[in-house]
């Protein structure tokens, strides 16, 4: 990864490069943010071929409605990952992900579930893991349900059986705790 | 204040920033920020500390990814529209194209049309003219051939009586009134045919009031046999009423029309059987 010299800019200067169409813009968000939206994407969606597919499509769609996102409506990763998990959502719901899952191979079939049920032993999931321990279990799985499973707040009230104003109030503890770590 | 606090306590800036909001609470929450320095601020910090949350989670795609993300946008989107650094280069480039050469095919078949219906109504006319004068021609040969079938019909007529014995020839000599005049009479007294011979007619031309009248002497009467004119014009046989008996043959000059009796003053020519 490091062997290539990543581009860096501020974030006033990329999304100027950004409305203008610069190829350097498109070039300096990949290298800036693409780990952080595939973390979030490979979260949702476990199938590393869907994912690096989302991966593209995210970018795609950035690439191509980035008039539509302003700075006064709030930082450009928060715009940008809700693009990457709708789009990433949308795929995990989609007739076409289902069939494709429902028609797995058979000799595949041990692997898949494995990645399923996240018994495999992925790396790069050491991190959340340890983060989310210093979460309750009760502010981890809302924010596992929101976050990565792509649950409304009123989904993940009816899947938790608790009221919503619950949901909402554990929702920005678990964030307020998020904070808290990082401060 | 209290307000604020209790609407940042809601959770509503944490579901806003999750995306997981209805467009017109975001549009609240929008608003409400742009009041509401406290809101905005909040906002912001929950969007550092996912963005940070993000981070820590990150996961480095694939190498081969990131080509291909770029190119797929930059062939996507390779048109001089998606990249506006090297649109310089291009400014000077535009090249007047060369008029489109609009097709002239329908306004050359119209006009082609128009003279060839000009042509054709020339020709008719043409045509017309001509069919016209080939009528009259028609017509002119037509009353041509009647005359001469005519002349055919009275030549015949003619050679009858020159070649019927029964006809007799008498020459009426001039009386002393006009001593020079001589008409020719056949009559076939068998047939009862007077013709008289307008060629060697001598007699002086009659004006138009009055004309020359032939009379058959029957026992001393004279019978009525028809008028005649003298003209140059008038070559053939001239048939006249018939009359089976005759003693003389005369002719008198009477008015136009004839008289019922002759005046025998006028008698120009005489003759006997």
């Amino acid at each position: 990864m490091s062997k290539k010299r990543k581009i860096s800019l501020s974030e006033d200067e990329l999304v100027l490069a950004l409305r203008n169409h610069e190829k350097v813009a498109i070039e300096a968000l990949y290298d800036m943010y693409s780990s952080s939206l595939y973390g979030v994407i490979s979260r949702v969606i476990t199938d590393t071929a869907t994912a690096e597919d989302v991966l593209q499509e995210t970018f795609v769609k950035i690439w191509h409605s980035f008039s539509s996102y302003s700075t006064e409506k709030g930082r450009l990763f928060t715009w940008m990952v809700n693009i990457a998990r709708n789009l990433a959502i949308d795929k995990l719901r989609s007739k076409d992900f289902k069939n494709q899952n429902k028609n797995q191979e058979l000799e595949n079939n041990v692997a898949f579930i494995d990645e399923q049920r996240n018994t495999t032993y992925k790396p790069e999931l050491l991190g959340i893991k340890e983060l989310v321990e210093t979460l309750k279990p009760e502010q981890k799985s809302i924010l596992e349900l929101v976050y990565f499973k792509g649950y409304t707040h009123v989904e993940a009230a009816d899947e938790l059986g608790i009221p919503l104003g619950t949901i909402k109030t554990r929702l920005r503890m678990a964030i307020q705790q998020l904070r808290k770590y990082f401060n | 204040m209290e307000d604020i606090k209790a609407y940042i306590e809601s959770g509503i800036l944490e579901l806003y920033v999750l995306g997981d909001i209805t467009p017109e609470e975001k549009l609240q929450v929008e608003m409400m920020a742009s009041k509401h320095s406290a809101i905005k601020a909040e906002l912001d910090e929950i969007e550092r500390s996912m963005e940070l949350f993000a981070e820590d989670n990150a996961v480095e795609p694939p190498a081969h990814l990131r080509d291909r993300v770029l190119n797929s946008i930059l062939t996507n989107f390779g048109d001089d529209s998606t990249f506006t650094t090297n649109s310089e280069q291009y400014k000077n480039n535009i090249v007047a194209m060369p008029a489109a050469k609009t097709s002239n095919f329908y306004q050359y078949a119209f006009a082609a049309c128009l003279t060839l219906l000009l042509v054709s109504v020339i020709a008719l006319i043409s045509l017309y003219n001509r069919l016209q004068q080939s009528n009259i021609q028609i017509a002119a040969l037509q009353s041509d051939k009647q005359r001469f079938a005519n002349a055919v019909s009275l030549k015949e007529g003619e050679l009858e009586v020159l070649q019927d014995a029964s006809f007799k020839f008498l020459k009426l000599q001039g009386t002393p009134k006009a001593p020079q005049s001589q008409v020719t009479v056949a009559w076939s007294p068998a047939k009862k045919k007077v013709w008289i011979d307008m060629r060697s007619m001598k007699m002086p031309v009659n004006d138009k009031e009055h004309q020359y009248q032939l009379w058959a002497l029957v026992k001393g009467k004279p019978v009525d046999l028809g008028v005649f004119d003298k003209n140059a014009d008038i070559t053939d046989m001239k048939e006249m009423k018939s009359i089976a008996l005759a003693d003389n043959f005369a002719v008198t000059l009477e008015p136009r029309g004839g008289s019922p009796a002759p005046t025998m003053d006028e008698m120009m020519v005489i003759g006997k059987f």
